[in-house]
């Protein structure tokens, strides 16, 4: 039965859109698990700043290969692109939100010139902008069209059940 | 006869509007009053709205609210000029927003001035995406995954429910009493959304957002696209420093997106068959000057 699972699994992630093997590192040191289930088993443990590379994502969890070995990490626990030089040094809590606050040093750092903020004070004062709205209105598909858009894109509307939060 | 009709309004409020606010006596207060064209009785048998405050249907309400809400943010952070983007983004909504059985609504959507990571959704359908947020995308399936989750809020009404808990307090202070209806009909709108667009800077519950990233996952897959592009857009945004003045209304205002992924990766989990075989569409994706190509 596992194995049946297994396969279908296999199977699935053969649909799965492929991400370029592409570069990472582990933020916070996670379980490698041989499928990407939280109960699945563990093949090793990844220690924080252990590079990796990424070949493929399914759900929340990243096929990974690192140290010769290849299994699943969750998306939450890797970064990607290049690790850093001193990944744990600087770090006091190693947590992903240390490596987020830039400790890590790497990107995202948006331009300080024409930066437009949508802060709580700016959101408070704004006004009311009658031809922006009506603007928007104007740009509104109809059904009809949105069908005829979703068409040529082959995109293919299927039923499917609205999913329960996961048990505690 | 008066009893009568009033008898009828309560009747219908009650049975059709099951989500509707009970306020008992005081919808009867409120469905009573002069509106702009007419006192008449015909108004009282009128279906109260949602919060039984404009004397128009639940629909016609939240339609209102949202319209007074998304233009105050749009005072404060235009539409990006460029017409084929905002069409684009409505192809997108359009069809992922049809999958929601809400199609009593118009849905607008639409790409924000803003260098700011963020997306916002008011009442009555309509969905707002910062271009900071849109700069971050890298194909249609997480445009929709993104577009997905907002709707997920609009259907579950999280931001009415906030304004509801609002009117509550207010009927407390007596805020309701005053006679409501005809030139005051914006009025007491604005009262009920407070300053600005503050509501959207509000915040909703974290459970609240949880949720709406399940029913976006579940959007998106209804309308043919890969589930799994909303949780890749958290794991981009997962990696913005969080002391970047870019998320910090984002953050402020939702679980950490690592947070976000734990939950709708466990929720995901047991159906992952469900979610199988859904399109990227990278190649149709509408990039702005500067986006990179990349997967």
């Amino acid at each position: 039965m596992k194995t049946v699972q297994w396969l279908i699994c296999v199977a699935l992630l053969a649909f799965v859109a492929p991400l370029v093997a592409e570069p990472g590192y582990i933020i916070r040191s996670s379980d490698l698990m041989d499928e990407p289930y939280r109960d699945a088993t563990s093949l090793a443990e990844l220690e924080e700043g252990a590079p990796v590379e990424i070949l493929k994502r399914k759900g929340g969890w990243l096929q990974v290969e690192s140290a010769g070995k290849s299994g699943w990490v969750r998306m939450s626990k890797i970064r990607k692109g290049k690790a850093p030089t001193q990944p744990a040094a600087e770090s006091e809590a190693g947590g992903v939100l240390d490596l987020a606050s830039g400790r890590a040093g790497t990107g995202n750092v948006v331009s300080a010139t024409g930066v437009r903020g949508l802060n709580e004070e700016e959101l408070k004062e704004a006004k009311f902008d009658a031809n922006e709205v009506d603007k928007l209105e104007s740009f509104a598909v109809s059904e009809q069209k949105a069908a005829r858009f979703a068409q040529a894109g082959k995109l293919i509307a299927r039923e499917l059940e609205f999913i329960p939060a996961a048990a505690q | 006869m008066i009893f009568r009709i009033l008898l009828v309004a309560l009747l219908i409020s009650g049975a059709a509007t099951t989500h509707a606010f009970d306020l008992g006596g005081l919808v009867k207060e409120i469905t009573k009053k002069p509106t702009e064209d007419s006192a008449s009785e015909q108004q009282q048998t009128k279906q109260p709205g949602l919060l039984g405050l404009l004397g128009g249907t639940p629909v016609e309400e939240e339609i209102a609210i949202g319209r007074e809400i998304s233009g105050r943010l749009l005072g404060a952070a235009p539409l990006v000029k460029d017409k084929h983007l905002q069409r684009y983004v409505n192809q997108v909504g359009a069809w992922v927003a049809k999958q929601s059985g809400r199609d009593d609504l118009v849905w607008h959507f639409g790409v924000i001035e803003s260098d700011d990571i963020n997306a916002f959704a008011a009442p009555g359908g309509y969905i707002l995406v910062t271009k900071g947020l849109y700069k971050k995308l890298h194909n249609e399936a997480e445009l929709a995954g993104v577009l997905a989750h907002e709707v997920g809020h609009v259907i579950k009404q999280h931001h009415l429910k906030i304004l509801k808990q609002g009117q509550l307090i207010d009927v407390g202070g007596g805020l309701l009493k005053q006679k409501v209806g005809g030139d005051d009909k914006g009025q007491a709108i604005g009262k009920m959304i407070g300053s600005g667009a503050e509501i959207l800077a509000r915040g909703l519950d974290k459970n609240a957002e949880y949720e709406a990233d399940r029913i976006g996952v579940v959007l998106a897959a209804r309308a043919g696209y890969d589930a799994y592009a909303l949780p890749s857009v958290l794991q981009e945004i997962g990696h913005v420093r969080a002391d970047d003045s870019s998320v910090a209304l984002l953050f402020k205002t939702h679980p950490h997106p690592e947070k976000r992924l734990v939950e709708l990766g466990d929720a995901m989990d047991g159906h992952a068959e469900q979610f199988d075989d859904g399109k990227v569409l990278a190649d149709r994706f509408y990039r702005l000057k500067g986006m990179s190509k990349a997967f």
